[in-house]
């Protein structure tokens, strides 16, 4: 089977898998409703201050795997399910930016800049459509750049590099991942430090489970969804608690002015299309750096566009900052084009690259079957590769979510603008217990309860020493991997104890890896 | 002397020590095979490694948190101590009334014990609803700074709902606590 039989197959597995009803005798497959439904509770939940997407994608992965089980059946309702909501949040979060100056997850601060002076002005609709026309257009353009690059890259990864040359690409993302994100690169080292040791925590070759100071309740390891809610939840839950106790709770929102002038014309979509499509390139471009998160790629589109948008900018036009339509459509397409381009690194590489991320990798994980990485994108000389079908059902998800995001998104974002007036302080004891309960159905014992519990203070400590858990939780996963292929390697290399530097496109790595420590620390401090 | 430290001079130190103690106590205490290890005269890298690089990580991280510490660094306060221990007594206690409270009332109301009822409602239900209940209500208080019935109600309504959301669908689930009683 060749690779567009691959292609077929996969488009087709999202259309024909289980039943979940059928109209005029037509049977409309679970994973088409997973979809929907995700992108839909994606919207509500962006539209949520204080609830993200990567929150809503942890919480609902363990009651997913409650519903539909480990079976390769499982894999596109689930897997369909988390791109919803990914895709969703990004588009929902631009709501409350606009009509109460509260951006729903932090990506879509810069959308308050310009979208909350519109709505001032009465302009709070063309506000909306001027987000949703961007967002959707940079999700969509990432997406095709994902489907075009990503086999190319895996390909290339297959091709040229060998067990040395893997273990250092992997050491080279860990370094770029703890160099960049946050402000300071010796925490995101000790973040990262931490995520490699919990990851060794009673694994490894010998019959004796290593580091679990002969303790029982350690000889399994940490239990990983258990291990990165607590860490991602948990300690962002109370933190924002304990937030709210310290500078008291914020008075519900007011919602913006009466919405008019909501037309968008052709000649304004024209003015808009330029910042539009430099914003996904933007975007595009970040999202595929492990590391990097929307939010940069966000205010990066922004001072692009406003650069340019001052040199042409007619004196009745408003200002960046003063309700530019432009300034909107910049900020969103360049946040919304980094959730495919995200996955550039994940399906190619299996490097996770921003929390969003690392919730498809455990959705993948936890279900089986499906081992993110080059060998996905391998196409048999006999038989066929079900990962690769898998992969090209994850493109078709993704699609049908831009189709869905391009007909019914606009709409059903402005009837979201309720969701900012959920109290936050109700809002986050309902979600630490749902996690907490997903956890224990999930592990079936309290113990589990308790690891989330000790791993979400890590989480709050982290936060509150100004150091990111990203890289904690990106080292965790890819802890084992990397100790695999370097075991791997230095078989393979005949015991060679510096095969990491003996080896050209290895030891261009290595030195990459040193690079991008030495340049960020050059960067003066925050 | 430590009175002059700032916040990330404090977690570059504690770094430092942390990795000092994981890569000379830790590691040769608790780990059996060296750096590399020879199994039948082929040598291979040995459970040690590991952990000993995601030391040398954490100590490199401390050196240069040390190093360079933040223009405007951040660190743990009192408050947020205090916070902490606010926080684990609400859910250690949260935990024990979820633990306990369905045994206790069920040895209270019937001759039958609980691990018998433990998928039998409404018993199933008493402990994770109580324990949920109150972890809800008394973090809102806590974030209001009063108690108030609405907080009781969002806690129980919250708990009720995940109850039935996992209970009602899967025979196979269980809610806390009932797979450890």
């Amino acid at each position: 089977m060749g690779i567009w039989d691959h292609a077929v197959m996969g488009f087709m597995s999202v259309f024909s898998g289980p039943e979940a009803f059928s109209i005029l005798g037509v049977g409309i497959s679970i994973t088409l409703i997973m979809i929907l439904t995700g992108f839909l509770m994606g919207i509500t939940v962006g539209a949520t201050p204080g609830l993200a997407g990567p929150m809503a994608m942890a919480i609902a992965l363990p009651i997913l795997i409650s519903i539909f089980g480990f079976s390769q059946d499982a894999f596109l309702p689930v897997m369909g399910f988390l791109i919803g909501i990914m895709k969703g949040a990004t588009l929902g979060g631009s709501v409350p930016a606009i009509l109460f100056n509260t951006p729903g997850t932090p990506d879509a601060y810069m959308t308050t800049l310009d979208g909350y002076p519109m709505a001032q002005k009465g302009q709070a609709k063309k506000a909306l459509k001027v987000a949703h026309l961007s967002s959707v257009s940079g999700d969509t353009f990432s997406d095709v750049v994902l489907v075009l690059c990503a086999p190319f890259l895996a390909v290339l990864v297959e091709s040229y590099l060998d067990l040395p040359e893997k273990a250092a690409l992997l050491i080279l993302s860990l370094a770029f991942i703890a160099a960049v994100i946050g402000g300071s690169v010796g925490k995101g080292l000790i973040s990262m430090g931490l995520g490699l040791l919990a990851a060794m925590i009673a694994t490894g070759e010998d019959f004796y489970p290593r580091l679990t100071m002969g303790s029982p309740a350690l000889a399994e390891g940490f239990p990983i969804a258990t291990a990165i809610l607590g860490v991602l939840i948990l300690g962002e839950v109370f933190k924002s608690i304990e937030d709210m106790i310290r500078s008291g709770i914020q008075s519900a929102p007011r919602p913006a002015a009466t919405v008019a002038g909501d037309r968008l014309s052709f000649a304004e979509i024209r003015r808009l299309a330029p910042h539009i499509a430099r914003s996904s390139v933007i975007g595009t471009i970040i999202g595929a750096l492990p590391g990097i998160g929307s939010t940069l790629a966000a205010t990066l589109g922004y001072a692009f566009a406003r650069a340019r948008y001052d040199n042409k900018r007619s004196a009745s036009d408003p200002r960046f900052g003063e309700g530019a339509p432009e300034g909107i459509a910049a900020t969103e397409a360049a946040n919304s084009a980094v959730s495919g381009a995200n996955l550039i690194p994940v399906l190619s590489l299996g490097i996770p690259g921003n929390a969003a991320a690392v919730f498809l990798i455990l959705g993948m994980e936890s279900i089986g079957g499906f081992n993110p990485g080059p060998a996905v994108f391998r196409v048999p000389s006999d038989g066929f590769n079900p990962e690769l079908i898998m992969a090209f059902g994850l493109f078709t998800a993704m699609f049908l979510t831009n189709g869905l995001n391009w007909t019914i998104g606009g709409v059903f974002m402005r009837a979201v603008g309720v969701m900012a007036r959920v109290p936050k302080e109700v809002l986050l004891p309902v979600v630490l217990l749902l996690t907490l309960t997903a956890i224990y159905v999930q592990e079936n014992t309290m113990a589990a309860m308790w690891i989330a519990v000790g791993f979400g203070v890590l989480g709050y400590i982290m936060r509150r020493v100004g150091m990111s858990p990203l890289p904690f939780v990106i080292a965790f996963i890819l802890g084992g991997k990397l100790e695999e292929t370097a075991r791997q390697a230095f078989a393979a290399t005949g015991g060679d104890a510096f095969f990491l530097f003996t080896h050209p496109i290895a030891a261009a790595f290595m030195v990459m890896s040193l690079a991008v420590i030495v340049f960020n620390l050059r960067k003066p401090s925050p | 002397m430590f009175k002059h430290l700032t916040g990330d001079k404090w977690l570059g130190l504690t770094a430092v020590i942390a990795a000092l103690l994981l890569i000379f106590v830790w590691v040769p205490l608790d780990i059996d095979t060296g750096l590399v290890e020879k199994v039948r005269r082929q040598i291979r890298l040995g459970d040690s490694l590991g952990p000993v690089t995601a030391g040398v990580v954490i100590l490199l991280g401390g050196i240069l948190t040390w190093m360079r510490p933040s223009a405007d660094p951040q660190s743990l306060s009192v408050d947020n101590l205090k916070w902490m221990a606010t926080l684990a007594v609400t859910i250690t206690v949260s935990f024990v009334v979820m633990r306990f409270a369905g045994p206790m009332v069920t040895s209270l109301l019937t001759d039958t014990p609980y691990r018998a009822l433990r998928a039998t409602p409404p018993w199933n239900y008493i402990g994770y609803i109580a324990g949920g209940a109150l972890l809800v209500a008394t973090l809102i208080s806590l974030a209001r700074r009063k108690v108030s019935l609405s907080a009781a109600l969002v806690g129980i309504i919250a708990s009720l709902v995940f109850a039935l959301l996992y209970d009602l669908p899967f025979d196979d689930l269980q809610l806390p606590p009932n797979g450890d009683v």
